[in-house]
């Protein structure tokens, strides 16, 4: 752990995240006095999701997604936990910079969505056009500003060229300088009911969202489809198919196996805080799908490298993936009855 | 997955690390840091080769006449011709054409700065590609 001061003098603790945008949200939450782990904003802001979309292509391929939307969870913790956040975004973006440096200079914690290609500080293979990135300005210094990245472990300098381009990246999901900060938040919100609405609607988007690719359903569409694909692809292309799913369960961002963990951390906490047995049950039953995520991608990075001369088949993949919707369907039909029973 | 379990292989970090949550000996959720790990290497490998033999193999359509330099140095910043369109505010279709090496070479200076800043390059170095192959990393 990190600590930075901030601009208003106030020390800043520099927490490791899983994922950028829970990350962020629990920080300027912790800075306004509200002790709120990552995991809990990831339940309370309902990240937890599946989707495999096909008829939208990223670098060619489908896009498989293992959490919500970049950008919803932020406003879904806040209303839920009943904090007035400044929001903005900005067509110019001199004056989304100059806006900035005065939020700063007011003694604003500053949250920030970026594109991660242009921020030049994180690791090489990280960085890719991907426009959903978020990051807090701690204040400015020489030629750029201090972020608390909460992907990274510690904080670093981004420098002024960079910051600039990374928040007006154009292309799909642009930013546009989207600039946030807490304009005050209730001292003692009231997690209970914050948690059953977040529960609630993880529940809906997994099993009953009428459209099909997402949740559930997309598991099993995609699990079908991976088993099918070395006849209907051939293997070459199969096995890219695969890699790419597995890229998108195991990296920055879209982690999926890492989401099932964090959505486990959260159903433990929910647990003490409801003292429920069930609770923390299903958060241990979590925690044994999230394993059989990464044995999936386990299974499928060895198709991969050993092309076709494994043991392991796509039939193989694709069946732990059936598997791991199985379970989730009913781990999330269970939460769905309990949440029914818990009061806030 | 329990902490010990963590994998700590030393991938493409590059030094840094990532959060894993993973349960203590107790039974209790924390965050371990975690250096990377063999098999997201694999497919994250196969996906960077890929680009990199793309890229290779524009360079060389370059040098050899067929495409022009701009469509390098877009495959080199993982945009794509909508993507380029957009930062440069210029239409896709006239990206596109610019793909093409004689009338990339008659671009107007003021067209040719647009790009170059969309590009974060200078004019200098839109106009010419790497004599020889880039070592791996997808940018510089």
């Amino acid at each position: 752990m990190n600590t930075e001061i901030t601009v208003s003098g106030r020390p800043f603790i520099h927490q490791h995240a899983a994922h950028c945008e829970s990350g962020v949200t629990s920080a300027l939450f912790r800075d306004q006095g509200v002790e709120v782990s990552e995991a809990m904003v990831f339940g309370i802001g309902s990240g937890m999701f599946f989707g495999h979309l096909p008829f939208i292509k990223w670098v060619g391929m489908p896009i498989t997604t293992f959490r919500s939307r970049p950008r919803t969870l932020f406003p879904k913790v806040a209303k839920r936990l009943g904090g007035k956040f400044f929001t903005r975004q900005y067509r110019n973006a001199q004056k989304g910079m100059i806006e900035l440096r005065q939020a700063l200079k007011d003694g604003h914690l500053v949250g920030l969505t970026t594109n991660i290609y242009w921020l030049s500080y994180m690791p090489h293979r990280f960085r890719f056009q991907f426009n959903g990135h978020n990051i807090i300005v701690l204040r400015e210094i020489e030629n750029g500003f201090r972020v608390s990245d909460p992907v990274l472990d510690h904080p670093v300098d981004c420098s002024y060229e960079d910051l600039e381009r990374a928040r007006f990246a154009r292309g799909p999901l642009e930013p546009k300088g989207f600039m946030y900060w807490a304009e005050s938040v209730v001292e003692n919100p009231d997690f209970r009911r914050a948690c059953l609405e977040g529960m609630k609607e993880s529940c809906y988007m997994m099993l009953r969202v009428p459209f099909p690719f997402v949740g559930i359903k997309g598991m099993r569409y995609l699990a079908k489809n991976i088993i099918k694909s070395p006849e209907r692809l051939g293997f070459p292309e199969a096995c890219r198919r695969l890699a790419n799913v597995v890229r998108m369960q195991e990296e920055v961002g879209t982690g999926g196996a890492g989401f099932r963990f964090m959505y486990a951390a959260f159903l433990q906490e929910t647990a003490e805080l409801f003292g429920s047995e069930e609770l923390a049950e299903l958060s241990q039953e979590m925690t044994a799908i999230g394993d059989i995520w990464r044995e999936f991608a386990v299974v499928s990075a060895r198709i991969v490298k050993q092309r076709g001369q494994a043991t392991d088949t796509f039939a193989k993949a694709g069946g732990l993936m059936l598997i791991c919707a199985g379970r989730e369907e009913q781990l999330f039909k269970d939460l769905d009855e309990l949440v029914r029973k818990l009061r806030s | 997955m329990k902490a010990k379990e963590v994998p700590q292989d030393i991938t493409f970090y590059e030094g840094e690390k990532r959060a894993c949550y993973a349960l203590n000996d107790e039974g209790k959720y924390v965050i371990v840091p975690s250096t990377g790990w063999e098999y997201e290497a694999v497919v994250n490998g196969l996906a960077v080769e890929e680009l990199a033999a793309h890229l290779e193999e524009t360079r060389r359509a370059v040098l050899a006449g067929m495409v022009s330099p701009l469509c390098y140095h877009m495959e080199s910043r993982q945009m794509n011709p909508q993507i380029l369109a957009r930062t440069a505010g210029i239409a896709v279709f006239r990206v596109k054409r610019h793909f093409r090496p004689e009338i990339f070479a008659r671009l107007k200076p003021a067209l040719m700065a647009r790009y170059a800043k969309a590009l974060a390059l200078s004019v200098e170095e839109l106009k010419k590609v790497p004599e020889k192959n880039v070592e791996k990393g997808n940018n510089k």
